[in-house]
């Protein structure tokens, strides 16, 4: 054997392989490291918008970061406050622009406690269902475009017929593609009809049909698990110390959902199960695979929320009572609803006798989500930054407003 | 609880309001200076120089265990009080104690939260930081103070974070003015305003 070499496939180790390996070793000892400051982004395809992350460099390692954020900050709050009430919607909607019917969803649910509007049963029941519509549809985004991050392109560009489609349903009903202005102060702007109807089902069973081969492509794909497990790891005090919400923080074990929790509209009506985050899932309690794996299971359970408010919507109109020049008395609300990202929550404040709000006030999931990185990235590798930027899944639109 | 009756009873005290109001009397009586326990949007006032204090509490305590900062916002008052008022409202929410099931925004009309509010003079507006309290309230002390000018005394560099860096005043305060340019771009303020 001696003559023909060292045999690699057995793991032999070349002759002189201790030599080298200890040359090596010299050369790292001398050589001297240095620490380098880069900036990553505000044009960067895997910040996910308008993201300036500071890095601060040692080698292929990340030794600390700051985000620095605002970058398209367009006054949502202040805008809020100058508009009346019922114009502040389409501004919610551009928040969030991937789940612009759950923004608009809390905000309108807001107004309308400020004002004592009473919404239509079926009203609430479209609301719920365009919703869960919406967030399958982020969800899908967020799981397709992760895998781009990552180098794998296919996913993407198969969920992204599927999400085509599904925004086309918005679209009939609304008129708009991604900003939709649909949900309005005391109800929806329109009635569904039943073709409408019959597409969505078709478009559920798709979805469904289509879920266990998006995973075959990412979610038990060998490298796409080598890639993001024990990756980007925040453990629950972690999470519930930073306030985050949402997907990031059941990735860590905690059994939270608003919807079942908390239910505001009518959550409280359906039977859908919660996924959080387990040892048994694969990969380590609150890293980006279980991240990934929450946003998965999550878009079967939005199935399901879809079909049993199918079979229980009732017929009746789909818009309240809302006076005109709606002016709600004085006093404060504070709403807050599981959006695909997050929780989001609006705080409104009416000094009373004016269509203005006071105070408009909302709290972007996002913002609170991305805030975490500088202490869940320190120590990581450059290339698992994107990873962990990804599996957080942020909406710059909201980080801003 | 019960299904709406068509006569007005007394509405119902929030129940984690409650419980949080007994903890932060028990511990510091003084601190409260005002509370509202019914409708939709209870709330409890401390003093600003008990802010700390109460937190700590609502975080620790086994009653209330508010272990996270869901939102912290800002509002102007400027006609309160003599020369203006700034508040601070705090929103803590708990993932340790689960409410009761039935329990949520639709029953009671209320989700587990609880509102802490803190009023200072408007000038020069200064609130003890909680940012070592719960890590999270870091970004939202920064905004507030970006949005609304709330000084928060006590932590490290408070930056602006929305705004740039040498943007006039603060514009969520009623009377902030837009300036007539930025950085030789004229702004020209919104019809009406």
């Amino acid at each position: 054997m001696a003559e023909r070499g060292p045999d690699l496939r057995s793991g032999g180790e070349p002759e002189g392989a201790v030599e080298i390996h200890e040359r090596q070793e010299a050369v790292g000892r001398d050589l001297r490291t240095e620490e380098m400051v880069f900036n990553m982004g505000p044009q960067h395809p895997a910040t996910h918008g308008v993201l300036r992350v500071a890095v601060r460099t040692d080698g292929e390692h990340v030794r600390a970061l700051q985000p620095h954020v605002g970058n398209i900050h367009r006054c949502a709050e202040k805008i809020g406050e100058s508009l009346p009430y019922y114009q502040w919607i389409p501004y919610l909607d551009r928040m969030d622009y991937l789940a612009a019917i759950c923004n608009e969803h809390v905000g309108c649910m807001a107004i309308e406690r400020l004002g004592g509007i009473e919404v239509p049963e079926r009203a609430e029941y479209i609301r719920v269902i365009v919703a869960e519509v919406q967030r399958i549809l982020s969800h899908l985004m967020a799981i397709g475009v992760y895998g781009l991050d990552l180098g794998a392109f296919t996913p993407f560009l198969h969920q992204f017929r599927e999400r085509e489609r599904g925004m086309d349903l918005l679209d009939h009903i609304s008129g708009g593609r991604l900003l939709y202005h649909y949900i309005r102060i005391g109800g929806v702007k329109r009635d569904l009809s039943q073709d409408w109807l019959d597409e969505l089902d078709a478009w559920t069973s798709e979805v469904e049909r289509r879920m266990p081969e998006y995973n075959t492509l990412l979610l038990h794909n060998r490298v796409f698990q080598e890639r993001t497990f024990r990756v980007g790891i925040i453990d629950r005090d972690t999470g519930v110390r930073w306030g985050v919400t949402g997907p990031g923080l059941r990735a860590a074990g905690v059994d939270w959902d608003c919807r079942r929790d908390a239910p505001y509209s009518i959550y409280d009506r359906f039977d859908f199960e919660v996924p959080y985050g387990a040892s048994d899932i694969g990969g380590v309690l609150g890293d980006c695979f279980q991240r990934h794996w929450i946003r998965v299971r999550e878009i079967e359970e939005s199935l399901k929320i879809i079909r049993q408010a199918r079979e229980q919507m009732p017929e009746g109109p789909v818009m309240g009572r809302v006076p005109k020049g709606f002016k709600p008395p004085a006093g404060e609300v504070y709403i807050r609803g599981e959006n695909p990202r997050g929780e989001l929550a609006c705080y409104m404040v009416s000094a009373g006798k004016s269509d203005k709000a006071w105070r408009a006030r909302c709290r972007g999931p996002s913002f609170s989500n991305i805030a975490c990185i500088t202490e869940i990235a320190e120590g990581q590798l450059i290339a698992d930054l994107v990873a962990i930027i990804g599996s957080l899944d942020i909406v710059l639109g909201e980080v801003d407003r | 609880m019960s299904e709406s009756t068509d006569t007005p009873a007394a509405p119902p005290a929030d129940p984690v309001t409650e419980r949080a109001l007994a903890v932060l009397q028990a511990a510091i009586p003084d601190g409260v200076v005002a509370y509202e326990l019914t409708g939709g949007h209870p709330w409890i006032q401390v003093r600003a120089e008990d802010l700390r204090a109460a937190c700590w509490l609502l975080r620790d305590h086994a009653d209330t265990k508010l272990d996270c900062c869901h939102l912290i916002s800002g509002v102007d008052w400027p006609d309160a009080g003599e020369g203006g008022e700034l508040e601070v409202v705090y929103h803590l929410c708990s993932f340790e104690l689960k409410p009761e099931p039935g329990y949520g925004q639709r029953a009671l009309k209320n989700d587990p939260w609880v509102a802490l509010k803190v009023r200072v003079p408007r000038d020069p507006g200064e609130v003890p930081t909680v940012m070592d309290i719960w890590t999270g309230a870091d970004w939202h002390e920064r905004e507030t103070w970006d949005l609304v000018g709330v000084r928060f005394t006590g932590r490290r560099e408070l930056r602006r974070i929305l705004l740039p860096d040498d943007w006039p005043g603060h514009p969520l305060r009623k009377d902030w003015e837009y300036p007539a340019s930025y950085h030789g771009v004229p702004i020209i303020p919104p019809e009406g305003y």
